[in-house]
């Protein structure tokens, strides 16, 4: 029970990590940048919300099939096949997980006050002092709130891990799948004890973003 | 020196056409709510992206459509008061007025935090402020920054008549000592009495001079 999940709290740690490095100036475009094809740009971001987690996998496990370009040069450079490994696992859900990061950050960014910025211009920031000065403390609940989306989101992942990560023991088993493997071997014990702690994890991750929200009404006000 | 704004900006609801040259004046412009005051001081600024034609400052070209030359917003040596006093919530007073400050005279600093009656209001957050220090934190922020030309927009709208006074004496005291532009929009006949080299006149988009 303790291995699946490690493997899920470490594949949610990485995939949070490279999101928030993703997902941040992504949502910088969307918020701020006019230009043709962001709508489909948006679509795309986005599309992980509707789209059944079985087809996302099947979509990527074909992608990353050792025999696709990207396979190929995986295999090339670490010598060992992206399909049905942790590597695969992690690239799928943070493309899983996208909408979850990006969504919130934009919103954050959307919110703040254009006076704000036409201000911190005509102080002579330039772009550089302008993000770090203003955009990034302005949006950081944003950001705070992305980074808890996207962990417990991933936590909670089931259709395209099994699909892209198959249900490798001490590899590529994450919690969600013992948790079902458990039920179905009819070990109700230990399935309530990962139940529990599964449920747990994502009432810290939810209330962190409910009062990461809070604070931030209070800011704008 | 002489400066020379050209513009030409067309909003839809409101077409710009200003051709004006000034000196280091105290300029006030005065008209009517959605004249163009506003949108002419963000002309100046860089701020609105569409505006056309050909803006001189100090001898140093900020905008020429016909060259397509641009100096971006923020290398335009224009301080800014805003009506909206945009105070960033989680900087203190200091903390605000230092904002984009590379090299901080403190003599001026204080000088200026002294005059805006500031000074015991540095190391407070802006949400307890009232509207009239926040105006004020506003000045000195644009202020500090010792550009060569300011604009202000209704700046002493938030204050009481006594600190209105006090400024505005302050302010010709100081535009005198600086020796640099100042262009003022204001709806108070007071401020013009009291302050204006020149005084402008918006109406529909166009400028003259009273």
């Amino acid at each position: 029970m303790l291995d699946p999940l490690l493997i899920s709290l470490k594949l949610s740690l990485i995939t949070t990590f490279i999101l928030l490095l993703v997902a941040l100036p992504l949502a910088y475009v969307l918020a701020f940048c006019s230009f043709k094809g962001r709508t489909a740009l948006e679509v795309l971001v986005a599309l992980p919300l509707v789209l059944p987690p079985t087809v996302l996998g099947y979509f990527i496990l074909v992608m990353i099939a050792p025999n696709t370009l990207l396979g190929r040069a995986w295999q090339d450079v670490f010598d060992a096949s992206l399909a049905f490994s942790f590597s695969g696992m992690v690239l799928a859900s943070v493309l899983y997980s996208l909408p979850f990061a990006v969504q919130p950050m934009q919103q954050a960014l959307r919110a703040i006050p254009k006076a704000w910025l036409e201000m911190a211009h005509t102080q002579g920031l330039d772009f550089k002092q302008r993000l770090w000065l203003v955009i990034l403390p302005a949006s950081k609940g944003g950001v705070l709130v992305a980074g808890a989306l996207s962990f417990a989101h991933t936590m909670g992942e089931f259709g395209v891990v099994l699909m892209v990560g198959g249900s490798i023991p001490g590899e590529t088993k994450v919690a969600s799948i013992a948790l079902f493997e458990l039920v179905e071997m009819q070990q109700g014990a230990q399935a309530w004890w990962l139940s529990l702690i599964l449920l747990a994890i994502s009432f810290v991750m939810l209330s962190v973003v409910y009062s990461v929200n809070r604070q931030r009404v209070g800011l704008f006000k | 020196m002489k400066h020379h704004a050209e513009f030409s900006l067309d909003m839809g609801c409101l077409s710009l056409d200003i051709n004006q040259t000034f000196d280091h004046e105290f300029i006030m412009i005065s008209g009517e709510n959605g004249s163009g005051k506003t949108t002419f001081l963000r002309c100046l600024a860089g701020l609105e992206k569409k505006v056309q034609g050909r803006w001189v400052l100090n001898d140093v070209v900020q905008l020429d459509s016909a060259s397509s030359l641009c100096v971006p917003v923020h290398e335009r040596s224009v301080a800014c008061v805003w009506r909206d006093a945009a105070l960033l919530p989680w900087l203190n007073v200091q903390q605000n007025i230092e904002l984009g400050i590379r090299s901080q005279d403190a003599l001026f600093f204080s000088n200026l935090c002294e005059a805006l009656h500031i000074s015991h209001l540095l190391a407070r957050y802006p949400a307890v402020l009232s509207s009239g220090e926040a105006q004020r934190v506003n000045i000195a922020r644009a202020l500090c920054r010792q550009a060569k030309l300011v604009l202000l927009d209704e700046p002493f709208s938030a204050q009481a008549p006594a600190m209105r006074q006090h400024l505005r004496q302050w302010f010709k005291k100081s535009q005198q000592e600086w020796a640099i532009p100042i262009i003022m929009v204001s709806h108070d006949l007071e401020d013009v009495h009291a302050l204006a080299d020149q005084h402008w006149q918006m109406q529909a988009g166009r400028l003259w001079q009273l």
